[in-house]
């Protein structure tokens, strides 16, 4: 009897010892993407963002151009593949949808309760809107979490012989570098969440918290592509891939271009082409809103989108 | 490293650790050497320690100690199953039975990397242990462990990579010894050398569970 009542008494402590540690973060909602008033323009302005909305009915030609699907990766918002966009369109033969992850650009909430599945609903949206649409030259560029969200629709056959002809990874993420997000499930109810150092520049584009319940989400979903990579499965015919790896990178292991490579073939066996990248930002193609940006970066900026277009191009 | 007494022999056991820890921030080209002399390093250690316990069996009453070998099982938090070879040494002249000196290899070649694309990844170990309840069959214990660690990327490309480290972890747990010379042990462990994205190998994951069952292969008391 004693016994069970020092156990008791140990788990209600315990309790309140959690339920103390996981509590809201104070947003500063006029800053920050995390508060009630910013949001992600998109989610206004559909039609500047989705190629599926912002042309009704497609002529011959802008269905033979190619689109690029291009998706931000976990806490970012559309605002990643902005520079992106801006190059493209300056090219004037390549369209870009830039898609918006379910659970982001929205409030903090909303962010807490969105679970991988939920991220990755609008990339299938928009590209069955551009299938059905007509588009015949569909391409993907991923940033960050996108690239195993986009792994995953693959191995589940979601995205078909000659579905897609390129697919871009930038800075997948496979391996966290944080390593402590491998005990997220233990240390995650007694953080509550995990608080991102943004530049000013970044407050209204990327999430200042991270919700423990997110981060661990993401840990499930990387899991998920880990243990697909480890089993090795194959793009569907007509769909190329390259994956551009920041070999320094403080979010995404370098090591997760490796899994990726073993993991993931061409059709026909072959291997899937792989840039490592002598750089420490994670996504490389997103420069605006850092600080300290060098030459060095920028230059690795051009190169990757120049890169992308050639192939685009081919 | 030729000391003969146990005092002598303590030495020897922190100047093997030290000689293990100095010079881990080196070059790129200089890493694939110094890895390899602390790798002979650790054998050298492990192998005076126990050849001087050997040696020193023949000024008393003869061997004296236990020895045993087994198999490990090691999984790592949300990663790999790296199994292979442990050996175990303790003696009633070191601490009483209650310090345990060990040798250890556990690999992904023969856990996860069998038949699957997981990366092959070996961890070269040598650790030292104390065991509460020696003289009990059901003994808490707590350990050091310092090594190697590769990683095999396999293709150049990934050449530019941290592939190798150098392993310090600390891990507690529970073993048992049968009545029969078997011994079995459960640990839970934290590597506080790690891989974090600017250094180190990307799958040399912090947390990390082990099993291991040891035959005696030695004794005498």
């Amino acid at each position: 009897m004693a016994a069970t009542n020092r156990f008791l008494r140990v788990s209600v402590i315990f309790l309140l010892v959690m339920s103390a540690c996981s509590k809201s973060p104070e947003i500063n909602n006029a800053t920050m993407l995390d508060g009630d008033q910013l949001f992600d323009p998109s989610l206004y302005h559909p039609e500047k963002y989705l190629v599926s909305v912002a042309i009704e009915n497609p002529s011959a030609v802008q269905k033979n151009t190619p689109v690029i699907i291009a998706v931000h990766g976990l806490s970012a918002s559309t605002f990643e593949w902005d520079e992106f966009r801006a190059y493209c369109n300056a090219k004037t033969n390549i369209l870009v949808s830039q898609v918006l992850l379910g659970g982001h650009g929205r409030t903090y909430e909303d962010f807490k309760k969105s679970t991988w599945e939920d991220w990755q609903e609008p990339i299938m949206t928009e590209y069955n809107a551009l299938c059905d649409k007509g588009y015949t030259n569909i391409n993907f560029a991923g940033a960050s979490t996108a690239c195993p969200l986009v792994m995953d629709l693959i191995k589940k056959g979601k995205i078909g012989e000659n579905g897609m002809k390129h697919i871009f990874l930038v800075d997948p993420i496979v391996v966290p570098s944080y390593k402590m997000l491998t005990i997220i499930g233990v240390t995650g109810p007694m953080m509550g969440y995990l608080e991102a150092t943004n530049t000013p520049a970044e407050e209204g584009h990327y999430y200042h918290f991270r919700p423990q319940e997110t981060m661990k989400q993401l840990m499930d979903l990387t899991q998920i592509i880990r243990k697909d990579l480890q089993k090795g499965f194959n793009l569907p015919s007509g769909t190329g891939m390259k994956v551009y790896k920041s070999i320094h990178d403080p979010v995404a292991e370098a090591v997760s271009a490796v899994l990726i490579y073993k993991g993931l073939k061409n059709s026909d066996g072959s291997n899937i082409d792989i840039e490592m990248i002598d750089s420490d930002l994670h996504v490389v193609t997103r420069l605006a809103g850092r600080d300290d940006i060098t030459q060095h970066d920028r230059d690795i900026q051009t190169h990757v989108f120049d890169d992308m277009y050639q192939i685009l191009m081919q | 490293m030729d000391c003969e007494r146990g005092e002598i022999r303590w030495f020897c056991i922190i100047k093997g650790i030290h000689l293990l820890s100095v010079n881990t921030q080196v070059n790129p080209v200089q890493t694939n050497i110094e890895m390899k002399k602390k790798i002979v390093l650790s054998i050298l250690f492990i192998s005076c320690v126990l050849c001087v316990q050997a040696q020193s069996s023949g000024t008393n009453d003869g061997w004296l100690g236990e020895f045993k070998g087994g198999i490990r099982i090691q999984k790592a938090q949300k990663l790999y199953w790296e199994n292979g070879l442990s050996f175990d040494f303790s003696s009633p002249k070191i601490a009483d039975s209650r310090i345990h000196l060990g040798v250890s290899y556990v690999t992904t070649r023969l856990g996860s990397a069998i038949g699957s694309n997981a990366i092959k990844q070996d961890n070269f170990l040598i650790s030292a242990g104390y065991h509460f309840r020696h003289q009990k069959q059901f003994q808490p214990f707590i350990r050091l462990n310092t090594g190697y660690f590769h990683a095999d990327y396999e293709e150049d490309i990934f050449d530019g990579l941290p592939d190798q480290a150098f392993l310090f972890s600390i891990d507690a747990g529970l073993s048992y010894e049968f009545r029969i010379p078997l011994t079995f042990s459960l640990s839970a462990g934290y590597n506080l050398i790690s891989g974090n994205g600017s250094s180190g190998p990307g799958t040399l994951f912090p947390v990390f569970y082990q099993m291991s069952l040891f035959h005696t292969l030695l004794t005498k008391k």
